[in-house]
Parts: structure tokens; sequence; C-alpha cells
């Protein structure tokens, strides 16, 4: 079973692009083709995840070499968890830009690139998270970065080769990286077959090991923007297209964390550098968040709140106790989804309301109830308001730090936390700001948001700020605080609205939502509250995945057969 | 009872449109939903009295022990029942409260209902985190209910307030709760109260949870949110502010003093908060000229009280305290529908200028009047039982400790004094005459249903002032559950005969009424003393704070500048893998010299040329410098023993020397950016120490080594399965040919972005052929036919850009290299070679075309679209890696097949060649795409007076 | 196995040439330099295979004596990636000449803008900052212009008090 369907995840996605640039000429079989494709991924991994859960990891050795001459693959619970997660938001882009191709042509995103590109990109997603051989991931690797480095630069405006080069250089660094200390592994251990290091590290002296574990841990650091390594994903992600920003926060820098589980389970079991990692976590978490409370940009807050979250997921790791990686595996799966939904929705955001610049927002709750809704319960989602996952992920976590006791890990309890609280600030400001505030109350004197919203400005050019007696009228509050409700909820509403479509036309056009972009959104946005009861379940395959990491013979002996060398 | 949840949930969701169908009636129906509640609890009465407990559990998440356990008793009741039963009366007030089609009323049903639902849940969870659960969706509702349609900002300020607080507090509590639950090790509230573990984690957890409790039930120090929310429609008020969410910290700390009240910290909290906060709401309230904010400032204080008694973890106290809590439900809520009702009628809550409507809304006036003897403490109103039950319980004992008892005493005393004048300037503000005041209009005479909500709960309280008796059952079956330090256990009763506690009542009426009667100079008095709203302040101060520091921290790490970022990465490589290096790993033993001396002769070329590169600013020499290196790597990867990689470096550094010169001809000469000297120094510094890391590394990592390679075992299987000698080239298209797969649709998508970053707009555009037209117009007089010419676009290229040499050797070699090029493909199975370097080389046949006859050349040497190369070659790739699968075999499994074909002989051929072939057609459409984008289209552009005029500096390069 | 001494020297050489060029800011240089690592970082991995031997090619030589096969592998897989990611690049800093006539590094301005932020957002100002409607109702009853109001004493007609 494992072993006919476990390539398919990546050879598909790559057939599919083969296809889409043969008939580049012809967008609506490139849509329909790709659609197909990622559908059958998802089916793939869907089974994938089923039978792995039921009968444990499985490998395959590419081209039926004996192992461990061969490549394999190995899919394990871990990997066919993220396998599902990353394909159903795949598919749940794909729907939303190809949405929005239709609706603004091939400006924002040549569809002829953006389709064989996207397609390459989830296959080498798929194949960092079933690689089985440490140089193959690198391979994996290489492929998502390269498609990622093709869509992030898409349509070449300015702000994206700027933001694109930051993002390129600094992963051509951290691949470098990867790639010595791969040469480093081998020069150790004389193999590259993950299984087989699981076994062969631990008989090296135990400075090379840590050094060895260093030099991955950094590697993996940067992709998984892990603070100090994090500083360039705010300042790329943000330019992309609305669909490219939304998977590349989702699924990106998971894969690195991926591969920092990885690292930390399978190679290097002993837990050397869970202080550094410890302590790395809790500065990921507050200074990323703190980066968020500071941004006026939608966008870049979410990019922001993204590195902080980020810190969650190490922080479990960095526990080195099953409950611990129970935890970050659940965020991972939790986040993933999350993070690509607000993304999404900034989207259409910023076609509702044409800039992303919350100070220059305004009003949306009133003029897009709809979209109200999807911001607003993934953004509590995201602060980790019960019931959603975000919560459970959160709970999970803290349980397990406070399981684990030692100051370090209340320390890292207690900076979760004021993370989650300030989390919930960020959001709520953009909630009170961009949905409740009406539009003119945007503060005059604040330069950095009017400069942002200029930069972040590409569809129509900025608009003037309103004159200010009509953001009297509009804001039209009685004169004394003490003045009665029931007027100020009916007249005063009522004049409002009186005035406000004059005023709204004069801030922007309104733009109406194409219904595949919402749709999509609305969708993802669902199966992120779907997660709320589904949380169970989901739960206890992350533990079992967790434990099937700790104790590691599941995996090796998958690759090896019951005799693990 | 998950049934009832899951009605409310679902009422919720549906309000909005049942707003939008039925307008402001369909608060009627969605009231019928908590009002089902309220006649379940009521059901529930008699056997919770017998003592039995309803539970039900669903499992949710079990590795959390996080589950749907809800459980009924004698507390949850007695909240649940005030819960239901005041927000159905609520929502049939809302059913007056709005006009007609008010905008945002459809949002508000939602958001008031589904608030009913969560904080039935509160009071209904047994377990610690569901609770939790809960408590959070409470806040979060408060959060939408205050911020109303959000148009003004004080609104706004209180919502965001009130939902930062609430949830600060919240969080602090969830670690409580976890930190108890782990200590007791049960998630149950029922088990965590019967044995409470103990130690460290229990005190603190303990704390915690009263932080989370004393926020959301505004005590002092965070008591300011509460009156902030008054900007809250009414209902809102009257039903989140005043009667539930409120009260959600005083049941937690109900439900947990049975357990908790002992552990070391709790009463001094509780009672020092709760006294406190009982004295600053008093004296608050006492000078509001706003009816809603001095009944808010009336809450907070009440508040305090409650927590008092119901956190001393006394029998006697707690039953006083949840009498108390029923009391206070019903009369504030009542008073704030009336404020509601008056604001409804005559346009204004200023106690200023409201003046005889006792006259005109004899009815309200009535209403009103009885709940706030209620609140004053006046018999026979349950209000009265309940302070009198209070007072009874502090006289003989109630605490463990006397004089605490007393402390305690005297504040309570004082609290109900200040209650008793505030309640008399409420009465007086919203009813009496005053002089000099005209008589205040009233517009909108309220409708009966209007004034129904109001009068029903003034009547209860009224009636269960006498029957307080009947209530004595279900408060005993809380309070049996805490220690009795009295005596003997009270009842409740309205008459207890001649005690000193009736004297004390007494006392706070008369004290009450004589402050009443002081009031001018009381109010200079508080004028005078005044000291500003500063815990408020202190909140916003803080939040600017915590921005300040944002930006700050923001500010510092995030420069913004790459070269920053890459510098802080290497550092850390130095600080973490670098320190690792010095300290722990072991060194080398012994070392060798070389390989062979001639490995050190290119060394010293290659690092020579390498620190040369570092001074060039001429960027064409600084490449070609680089390329040095790079073809001295080639030789060392010969000398290493590796023809394959030789071969591959040396096609590739050629290839990738003609692209950087096909772009760089549109870059100025100079490199003109300047570093700064410190800067540079800097940089030196990283880049020396990160050389000697990586170059040390190395080595102490090979010097480790004593397992055999993997591929030791290869040579034999590769000519077995693989069917090759070249075990480079079988590893590559079949025991890794994984990898490969991989690395060719990278070229694929890289090719892809190259093309999509000169043709903005899609893959490419079409192929360039030459017309007769272009021959014709570049080549008349000349007597051959155009076309038979090979190599005749050259002739469109302008005679200055020809090069005689260029086309003669292109004439030449092209054909011999295409040749070579396939003969490296095919043989590359056995021979060095094989599907990479026959394609580059391919593709360096194309660039020299394309250098002796320009872009036309490139379309006659090759017309066909590079997508369709590269598609066609990942197709290639795919397939016999899906074949495999299809065949039954794994994938991408390699076949042998050998026969003997009549002209050729024996043939063997290896199935992994198509795999190959593919390799190839990709290399050679990533050339092809390169030159087509780079060279061709960049050609055209500056054929047609690019809008981008050529700079001075620019070199064309021919 | 014990290490060469030439070729950690080489590598140390390259990586020190190519950082000292990838933290430079003119794109140009930053791809030299990313070449050069790249070439360091192939040696690199190419050394890890012990020492030199014959070509792993079977006829020409014995299986005992060839170079390790696999790092060849891997390494001519990692030239041909970087030889894709630099055309790429190159093709970017096209795209950046063309664009703003420079081929430079830029900083991200809005990071900039974000570090020199001073304004605060009328959602967080002080109160007492705030224009009286939208001052928190509570907040009326301790403001200083609350003392010289001092005369409206409730019993007083309201109009004396507050016009």
């Amino acid at each position: 079973m494992i072993e006919v369907l476990a390539p398919l995840p990546v050879l598909l996605p790559l057939l599919g692009a083969a296809g889409a640039l043969l008939v580049a000429r012809h967008p609506t079989f490139q849509r329909t083709l790709s659609t197909v494709v990622l559908t059958a991924v998802l089916a793939v991994s869907v089974v994938l995840l089923l039978v792995a859960d039921a009968e444990g990891a499985g490998a395959v050795s590419v081209g039926g070499w004996p192992v461990p001459l061969g490549v394999v693959l190995v899919v394990d619970r871990l990997s066919a968890l993220m396998l599902v997660v990353a394909s159903t938001v795949a598919l749940g882009v794909l729907v939303f830009a190809v949405g929005q191709g239709a609706a603004d042509g091939s400006e924002e995103t040549p569809l002829s690139i953006f389709h064989p590109t996207f397609l390459v990109l989830v296959a080498g997603v798929s194949n960092a998270f079933l690689a089985g051989d440490l140089f193959n991931l690198y391979v994996g690797f290489e492929i998502l970065l390269m498609a990622s480095y093709v869509l992030l630069t898409l349509g070449g405006t300015a702000a994206r080769i700027r933001g694109g080069i930051t993002y390129i250089i600094v992963s051509l660094t951290s691949s470098l990286l990867f790639l010595a200390a791969i040469g480093l592994v081998y020069a150790a251990t004389g193999t590259v077959n993950m299984a087989q290091l699981a076994v062969r590290l631990g008989e090296l002296p135990e400075g090379t090991q840590v050094l060895l574990q260093s030099m991955l841990l950094v590697a993996f650091g940067i992709k998984a923007a892990v603070f100090p390594l994090s500083a360039w994903l705010p300042d790329s992600y943000p330019t992309a297209p609305a669909p490219v920003t939304a998977v590349f926060a989702g699924l990106l820098t998971k894969v690195g964390v991926y591969a920092l589980i990885r690292t930390q389970t399978l190679l290097f079991p002993g837990g050397a550098l869970d202080d550094v990692l410890l302590w790395a976590a809790l500065a990921t978490m507050v200074v990323g968040i703190l980066g968020a409370v500071a941004q006026s940009d939608l966008r870049r807050m979410l990019s922001f709140t993204l590195v902080s979250h980020i810190g969650y997921m190490v922080f479990g790791i960095a526990l080195g106790t099953a409950a611990g990686l129970a935890g970050a595996i659940f965020y991972v799966a939790h986040h993933i989804a999350i993070q690509t939904t607000l993304f999404l929705v900034a989207g259409l955001v910023e076609r509702q309301g044409g800039t992303t610049a919350v100070d220059r927002l305004g009003g949306l709750a009133r003029r897009s109830p709809l979209l109200a809704v999807l911001f607003f319960v993934p953004a509590m989602n995201l602060a980790g308001i019960p019931p959603l996952s975000g919560f459970i992920g959160k709970l999970g976590l803290l349980e397990a730090g406070v399981a684990h006791g030692g100051a370090a890990a209340y320390t890292l309890v207690a900076g979760g936390v004021v993370t989650s609280l300030l989390t919930l600030l960020a959001v709520g400001r953009v909630w009170t700001r961009a949905f409740w505030r009406s539009p003119n109350q945007a503060p005059v004197e604040d330069t950095a948001a009017a400069a942002a919203a200029a930069a972040t400005e590409r569809r129509r050019p900025a608009d003037e700020g309103v004159p200010s007696d009509d953001a009297a009228s509009d804001d039209a509050p009685p004169r004394t605080a003490l003045q009665d409700a029931w007027r100020r909820h009916t007249a005063v509403a009522t004049a409002t609205e009186a005035q406000m479509p004059p005023a709204a036309g004069a801030v922007r056009a309104l733009r109406p939502l194409p219904r595949t972009m919402v749709g999509a959104t609305a969708a993802l946005m669902a199966l992120t509250v779907a997660l709320t009861g589904l949380a169970g379940p989901l739960y206890g395959l992350a533990d079992r995945a967790a434990t099937d990491l700790f104790d590691r013979t599941p995996y090796v002996s998958s690759v090896f057969g019951e005799e693990a060398p | 009872m998950l049934v009832l949840l899951l009605l409310h949930l679902f009422a919720g969701l549906l309000a909005p449109a049942l707003v939008r169908w039925w307008g402001r009636q369909a608060f009627l129906a969605l009231a019928l939903v908590p009002a089902a509640g309220f006649g379940w609890v009521v059901t529930r009465l008699g056997p919770v009295l017998a003592g039995e407990e309803q539970r039900e559990t669903v499992p949710w998440i079990p590795v959390l022990d996080l589950a749907v356990a809800l459980r009924l008793d004698a507390l949850a009741l007695a909240f649940a029942a005030l819960v239901t039963g005041v927000g159905a009366l609520v929502l049939v007030y809302c059913a007056r409260y709005f006009s007609p089609g008010e905008e945002g009323t459809g949002r508000f049903a939602g958001c008031l209902t589904a608030f009913a639902g969560s904080m039935l849940g509160l009071v209904l969870a047994d377990d610690m985190l569901l609770l939790y659960v809960f408590w959070e969706l409470t806040t979060v509702f408060s959060f939408l209910l205050i911020g109303g349609s959000g148009r003004r900002l004080a609104a706004r300020r209180a919502a965001s307030q009130a939902l930062i607080l609430t949830t600060a507090g919240g969080l602090a509590m969830l670690v409580g709760l976890i930190l108890i639950g782990q200590a007791s090790g049960s998630y149950l509230l029922s088990e965590v109260v019967a044995d409470p573990g103990s130690g460290t984690a229990m005190t603190v957890g303990a704390a915690l949870v009263l932080a989370g409790a004393v926020t959301k039930s505004a005590l002092v120090p965070f008591h300011f949110w509460l009156p902030a929310a008054m900007e809250a429609p009414t209902p809102v008020s009257a039903y989140l502010h005043a009667a539930a969410m409120v009260k959600a910290g005083v049941y937690l700390v109900a439900r947990l003093a049975p357990g908790l009240a002992d552990v070391p910290g709790w009463r001094p909290v509780v009672l020092g908060l709760g006294v406190a906060t009982m004295l600053v709401g008093g004296y608050r309230a006492l000078r509001q000229k706003d009816l809603k904010l001095l009944l808010a400032f009336g809450t907070v204080s009440q508040l305090g009280f409650l927590v008092t008694l119901v956190g001393a973890g006394s029998a006697e106290l707690a039953a006083a305290g949840l009498t108390m809590t029923l009391a206070h439900g019903l009369f504030k809520s009542t008073l704030f529908l009336t404020v509601g009702v008056v604001d409804h009628a005559t346009g204004t809550r200023d106690l200023r200028r409201l003046s005889g409507l006792g006259r005109r809304l004899p009815v309200l006036a009535v209403i009103g009047t009885a709940a706030a003897a209620s609140m004053a403490g006046l018999p026979p109103l349950l209000g009265f039982v309940g302070k009198e039950a209070a007072f009874t319980a502090l006289l003989d004992g109630g605490l463990p400790d006397r004089t605490v008892a007393v402390v305690v005493l005297v504040g309570l005393v004082a609290g109900s004094v200040l209650t008793a004048a505030y309640t008399a300037r409420f009465l007086w503000g919203a009813f009496a005459r005053k002089p000099g005041i005209p008589d205040t209009a009233v517009e909108h005479p309220p409708e009966a249903l209007f004034l129904a909500a109001p009068a029903v709960l003034a009547l209860t309280g009224l009636v269960l002032g006498p029957a307080s008796p009947l209530l004595d059952p279900l408060v005993a079956a809380y309070a049996e559950t805490l220690p009795l330090y009295a005596p003997e256990a009270e009842h409740l009763a309205l008459w207890h005969g001649w005690q000193p506690a009736l004297a004390l009542s007494a006392l706070t009426v008369l004290g009450g009424a004589a402050l009443f009667a002081v009031r001018g100079p009381v109010q200079r008095l508080q004028g005078r003393v005044a000291v500003g709203a500063s815990a408020d302040e202190g909140y916003w101060n803080v939040v600017q704070g915590v921005d300040r520091l944002s930006v700050l921290v923001t500010g510092t790490t995030q420069r913004g500048s790459l070269p920053a970022y890459l510098g802080t990465i290497l550092v850390v490589v130095l600080a973490l893998p670098g320190t690792l290096l010095l300290t722990r790993a072991p060194w080398p033993g012994e070392w060798r010299a070389w390989d062979t001396p001639v490995q050190a002769v290119v060394g010293v070329v290659v690092v020579t040329a390498a620190a040369l590169t570092l001074r060039i600013r001429q960027r064409l020499s600084a490449v070609l410098v680089v390329g040095v290196t790079g073809y001295g790597i080639a030789v060392v990867f010969a000398l290493q023993g590796a023809p394959d990689l030789a071969l591959t470096q040396f096609l590739v550094e050629t290839l990738t020397l003609v692209v950087f010169v096909l772009v760089l001809r549109k870059l100025p000469k100079d490199i003109s950016e300047r570093h700064k000297p410190r800067e540079r120094a800097v940089r030196g510094v990283i880049a020396v120490s990160v050389g000697a890391f990586m170059g040390a590394v190395g080595a102490v990592a090979l010097a480790v080594r004593t397992a055999t390679p993997v591929s030791a075992d290869w040579p034999g299987p590769a000519y077995a399965f693989g069917g090759g000698k070249n075990i480079v080239n079988v590893t590559l298209v079949d025991i890794r040919a994984w990898d490969t797969i991989g690395e060719v649709s990278l070229l694929v998508v890289a090719a892809t972005g190259v093309a999509s970053l000169v043709f903005l707009r899609g893959r490419t555009g079409g192929v360039d052929r030459v017309t007769r037209a272009d021959l014709a117009r570049s080549s008349e007089g000349s007597r051959r036919a155009p076309r038979d010419r090979w190599l005749a676009a050259t002739a469109t290229l302008d005679p200055a850009r020809r090069s005689v040499v260029l086309e003669v050797i292109t004439r030449l070699l092209f054909h011999t290299i295409m040749v070579f090029s396939l003969y490296l493909l095919f043989s590359g199975h056995n021979e060095p070679g094989g599907g990479f370097a026959g394609g580059l080389v391919a593709g360096l046949a194309l660039v020299l075309r394309y250098l002796a006859g320009g872009r036309y050349e490139l379309g006659e040497a090759a017309p066909v679209a590079p997508g369709l190369l590269l598609g066609s070659g990942l197709l290639f790739a795919g397939v016999t890696g899906v074949a495999g699968l299809l065949l039954g075999g794994g994938v991408l499994q390699t076949a042998i097949v050998e026969t003997t074909l009549p002209v050729l002989g024996s043939v063997k051929l290896v199935t992994s060649l198509f795999f190959d072939c593919g390799v190839y057609l990709i290399v050679v459409g990533l050339v092809l795409d390169v030159l087509r984008s780079l060279g061709a289209e960049l050609d055209r552009q500056e054929d047609q007076e690019d809008p981008i005029e050529l700079s001075p500096g620019e070199v064309v390069l021919r | 196995m014990t290490p060469t001494i030439v070729l950690p020297v080489m590598i140390g050489g390259l990586y020190a040439a190519g950082v000292y060029l990838l933290l430079d800011r003119s794109l140009t240089r930053v791809l030299l330099g990313f070449l050069l690592l790249g070439n360091a970082t192939n040696l690199l991995l190419l050394s890890a295979g012990g020492p030199s031997g014959l070509a792993p090619i079977l006829g020409y030589s014995d299986a005992d004596e060839i170079n390790d096969p696999l790092p060849q592998a891997l390494v001519l897989t990692a030239i041909v990636i970087t030889f894709g990611i630099s055309a790429f690049l190159l093709a970017i800093i096209h795209r950046s000449w063309r664009l703003a006539r420079n081929e430079v590094v830029g900083t991200d301005e809005e990071d900039r803008r974000v570090a020199a932020r001073r304004a605060t957002d009328a959602d967080e100002l002080d109160p007492d900052d705030l224009a009286p409607e939208d001052r928190a109702a509570m907040h009326a009853d301790s403001l200083p212009a609350d003392l010289e109001e001092l005369a409206d004493d409730v019993d007083l007609p309201a109009g004396q008090g507050a016009p």
C-alpha cells in the first residue's frame, strides 16, 4: 500500500507541473489540471495518514534498491499528518488564487507561471516531509525554495524584488549551511540515510555529535525563522501576492519546524541543546509578538505573529518530553491552517479596503459583515481564545511546560501566556481599527501608518485624508457621555448611515469580493473551526506521533525491517 | 444540559436571521431559549435538594484531560437559575428597548443569546479547563457587546480594555488551573475541591486563579473596566455587568472556597480586596451624576461584598453570600432596566436633569423603589435577609480568626452605609421632584412589555424576602460543604428576633440616610480629594508602555538591512557550532599534507583567485576571476578521481560565465557601491572566522569516521541492477534517481523564473524566426536565395556586430558539438557523461549559435518554445518514475532489456536511459530559456529603444 | 580517516572570500560570493568522501581503489542546483537594474518607519488627552475640570452647573 502511494504526493504534482507547462497556452485546462492534481494529492495523503496510523510507519526504497543503498521515503504518523495538512491548505490556496486570477486577469499572478511553479512547490514540500534521507531532505528544501523564489517575485514589482532578494539570499545561506552540514555528517558517518544515521551518529564521540547537531539546528532555525535567525521573514513575506504569502506563511516555515523535530528526535535524541532551544523559543515568542504590536500593516503584523508563534512550536520541541512534542505537532497543524486563512483574509481585506495599512482601513465590519466574520474567528483562534484550536494547542504546550517543571520551563510558560495576550492585543487592534472604527477616524498624525499605506497600496493611488468636518459628522458622538444611550443607538446611527455612503465612496471605491476567493477562505476558516471538534482524535494522533518519535524504533525498523543495524 | 448549551448556540447563530425576518420581536422568540433553561433548572431543584447531582460527560480531548464534563449541584443550580431567569427577562426587555429596524440589532441579539449560553456553561462546567473555555467566551461576547457598532471611540476603548484586562486575568487563571490540576491530580472541580493538593504549586495556582476572579469581577485594583463598560446598551449592563458575567468571579471563588480557602494567602487576598472594593465602589458611587454609572459603581461595591462573603470559607458566610448573590442579581438588574426605561422615556440619565418622574411614571417608580430597598437592605426584601445573615455570621465567629472577623464586619457595615446612601441618591435622582428643575417631559411612555421584565424581577426580590426559608435548603446544601465556625448554623429567615445584627442593619440604614442628607458638603469634600481615575490611567499607560517597548525592540532587531541579517546568522554560526568546535569536539590526531602535490598547486591558484575577487571592482574581471576558481575546483575534482564532476563543473562554469556576461553587458562596468572601513573590518573578521571554522570543521568531522560508507556496496549492484559501469551516473539516474528528479524539477522552475522576470506577463513570447522581410532588407544585392544559407540570420545583425571568426567557428563546430552531446548522453551510463553533461554541451552549442547569429539565429537553431522542452523533459522523467509503479515494480525501478537488432547487433537497453533523456531535455530547455530571455529578449528590448535608456557607463559586449 | 591539510585550507579560503562578498551590498558581488561559497561547499562535500582514488567506473578501475562515488553524486546534484539558482539570481539582478537603475540590496523602509514611529493611536491615548465625549464616562467624575464644576451641586439646576 504505502510502497505505491508514498511517492505520489511528489510525483503527481511534478507530472501536473509538466502538463501545465505543455499546455501553457490554455489557462482553463491548467486550472482544472492543477486543481485535480492537488485534490488527488490530498486524497493520497489522507489514505497514507490512515494507513500510517493504523499499521505504523512504512518505508519505500526508491528504485527498489536494497536499503540503505538507495533513497528511502518514510511515511510515519508525523510526516503523513504534515502531508494531509499541507495538501489541504495548498488546495485551498490554489482555489483562492484561481479565483483571484479569474478576477484580475493575469496582472497580479501570471497563471502560466503560477500553476507549474505552485505545483512544484507542493511537490517540494511533500518531498521534504517524506524524505528518509538527509540529502533528499535537502533536495526537497531546494525544490520548494526555488519555487518560492519564483512565486515571491511574481510580476517583478520593485517591492517584490526587494523583499525577494532578502528572502532568497537568506534562504541560500541556510541551504549552504545545510549542505555543508550534510557533508560533515557524511564525513563522520559515511551515510545520509536517516534511519542509519539514527544508529551511527550515536556511535560518534559526543562532542562531534553536538557539533553536527548545532550545525543542523542553525540551518533549520533559519528556515523555521527562530530568533535571532528570523528577521528576514517579515521583510519578505508581506510583499508577495496574497495567495503566495498565505501558502508561504502557512507551509514553508513549518517545513523547517518539521526538520527541527526530526533532528531533535530521530538523529540527536540526547536533547543536548534543549536549553539553547528553550531560550531561543522564548526570545522568538516575545520579540516576534512585540514586533507584531509595533506594526501598522495587517500583513506585516501577521508575519510577526507567525514568527512569534514559531516560538510556541520550538518551545514544545525543546521541552524534550513526549507531551511537549505532541503539543508542538498539534500546534504546527493548527498554525498552518490558521496562518494561511488569515493571510487569505488579508488578501480579501486588501480587495475590500484597497490597502492592508490598518490605519487607512475602517468600517469594514459594517461594510462587509461576512468579511468581519472571516477575520474575527480566525483572529480569535490565533490569539488562542477557546474553544478554538489555537487555545487547544496552547493548552497542550502549557500543560507540558508545567509538567516539565523547572525554572526555564516556567519562564517559558509565562512567556507563552504573555505572548498569547499580546497576540490578542495585536489582532484586537486590527479589529477595532480596521473593522469598527469609521475610516476617517484614522489618526492623521501617524505618519508611519500613512506611509506604510502608501507603500502597501498597489491597486489604486493612495487616497487623501478625508476632510475633518466629515470626520466630526461621521463620528458624531453626543456632546457628553451622559447623553442617552438610546438616541445614540438610533438617531446618530441613522444619521451616520445617512452620510456614510458618500463618505465611504470618497474614501475608496468598493470592490465586490469574488465568490471563489471568499469561498476558499471560508472553507479554510470552517476547517480551522472544525479543528476544535476534531481536536480529540487529532491530538490523540499528535500524541501517538510524538511517542513514536521518542522511541525511535518505529522509524528505524520501518526502514530496516525488524533487525535494525 | 449539553442540549441546553447547544440550543443557546444555535439560537445565537440563528438570531441575526430571525431579526431580519421578524424585527425586534425576534427577541421574544430568543427569550424562550434561556426561559427553557430556567424551566429545566427549576425542575431539577427537587432532586438536587434531595442530594443527587446531575452529571453529563462527553469526552473531548482525553490527552489533555479536557472533557465536556457538566455537573449540576446546589451552587450551580442557584447560579444557573439566576443566569437563565434574568437572561430570559432581559431578552424580553430588548424586544422594546430597541427601536424597530435599528442597525446592528441582529448582531446584538446573536451575541447576547450566545453569551447567555456561555454563561450557563460556565456555571455548569465541572472540568476546570472547560470552565475556562466558557470564561473566555463570556469575555469575547462582552467585548463585542460593549463595542456595539464600534463607531464610538469611547465604546471601542471600553471594549478593548475589558477584553485585554479580563483576558490577562483569565490567562493567569488558566496557568493557575493547570497548576492546581496537576498538583491535585484531577481537572474536575468536584474532585479538586473534595481533595485539593498541597505545596507551592497549589499556593501559586490559587493565587493565579484569584487573579482571574479579581479581574473578572472588577475588584480593586481592576475595578475600572466595569464602569467604563457602561458604554454598552442598558440590557447588556443589566445582564452582563450586573447579573451574570461579573458574577463569574464570585461563582469561581464560591466554587473553590470549600477546597482552597485554607490555602495560604487565600483569605487575606479575598477578604482584603473584597472589603476594599466594597468601600471604594460605594465612595465613587456617591458622586456619580449618571444614574447608570451610579449603579455601575454600586455593582463594583456589591461585588466586593459578595466575594468577601463567599470567599471567607465558612458555612455561615457562604450561606449569606449565596443569598446576597441572588438578591443582588435580582435588584441590580431591575435597577439597570429601570434606568433603561427612564433613559428611553426621557432621553437622559443625568440626575441633574431628571425631576418629578415619580409622578409621571408611577409604576416604574414603584418597581425601582422596591429593588432599591432590597439594595439598601430594608426589610422585608431579600437584600435585607442576606445582609442580616452576613452580619449575624460575622458577629458570632464566621471566620477562624475573631479579630479578622471584627475588622471585616466593620468594613462591611461601613460599606453598607455607603450602599444605603447611594441607594437614596439613586431614588432621589431618578424619581424625586427637584427644586428649580422643570419636570422632565416623558417623550416615550413605556409600554407594558417594556416594564414587564423589571417588574417581575423586583417582585421576585420582594417575594423571596418573606419566603426566604424556602431558599434555605438550597443555600444550606451549598453551605454544608464548608466548615461551620459559629456555634450553630443560622437559617435564612426574615425575622430572627431582636439581635445585634438587626441593630447593625438599622445602623446602616440610618447612616446612609444621614450621609444622603448632607450630600452637598460630602460632594464638595469628595471633589477636593478626587485623585483621578488612577487605575484607569495606569492601564492606558501600561498599554502605551508596551507600545513604546515594542517599537524599541522591533527597531533594534528588525534593521531592515540584508547584510545585517546575514551577519547575525553567521555570528550565530560562530557562536554556537563555532564554540562547540573549540570546546567539545575532538581534534584530528594526525594530518596528511595532501593527496597529491598537484592539489597544493591548484589550491594556491584557487585561493589566490578567490582573494583577488575581493579587491576587483570591475564586474567582468571579477566574474572571470571567480570563473578561475571554478575551473580550479574542476581540476581538484579530476585529481580527486571524479571525472564526471570535473566535466560537469567545467561546463557549468562556462555556461555561468556566459549568462553572467549576457546580464552584465547591461550594467555599468564598475561596482560603484562602496562600504565604510568599519563595515569592511567587521565583514573581514566574520569572513575569516567563518572560513577558519568551515575549514576546520570538515577535517574534524572526517577524522572521527570509523564506519564504512554505504557506497562501498555499490559497485556490484550498480552493474547488476543498474546496468551501468559508471557508478556515479548509475547513482544519478537510478540509485539516487529520486534526488535527480527533484533536481530537474528545480531546474524547470528556475528556467520558468528567469523567463518570468524578463517576460513579466507570461512564460515566454513566441519564437523569433527570420522572416523573408528581414532578409530582404538586410541582404538585398546578394544573389543567393536567403533561406538555403545556414546561419542566415546573422544577416539580420548590424554588420558592426558580426564576427566572421565566430561565424566560421560556429559553422565548423555546431553539429560536431551537438553530436558529441548526444554521445555523452548515451554513453554516460558506462563512461563519464550522462544527461547533465550532454545537455550542458548542447546548451553550449546553442550559445555559440546565439553569439554568432543573434537572437533570430537562436530562433532558427531551436524553433521550439523552451516551455515545451522543459515540460516534456519533466514528463519523461516523471513517467519513468510512475512506469515503475504501474508495472508493479517500485517507483523509478529500472528494467534492463537486451535484444539483438538486425543492424546494431546486440543492444542493451537500460530503461533509466529514458530518465536521463528527460534530464537532457530539461537542461537544454533551461539553457535555451536563459538565452531566450537574458539573451534574445534583452537584445529585443535594446533594439526597440527600451524605455530605459542606455546609461553612459554601460558596456555592450560583443 | 586522516584529513589532508590542503583541502581544508582551500575550503576555508573560499568560504572566507565568499562570506566577505556575500556581506556586500552590491548584488553582483553577493552573487559572486554565493558562487564561491557553492564551490567551497561542494569541495567540502567531496572531501567527505575521504582520500582521492580512481574514477568510480567499473572496468577502468577496481572497486576497492575508487573514490567514494556517493559524495560525487551529491556534489553533481549540488553543482547543477547552484547553476539553476545563479541563473535565476542573474535574472533578479537584471530586473532590479531595470526597475531601480541599481543592483544594490536595499533596506526595508517600513522597518525603519516602524522604528522611527512616534505617534500613539487615538485608541490608546491617555484618557485625559481625549476629547471629553470620548472619555470613559466614569472618568468624568475625577477630572480637574470637575473641581471648578463643584458649584454644580446636584440640588441646583443643572443649567448653572453644566451649560
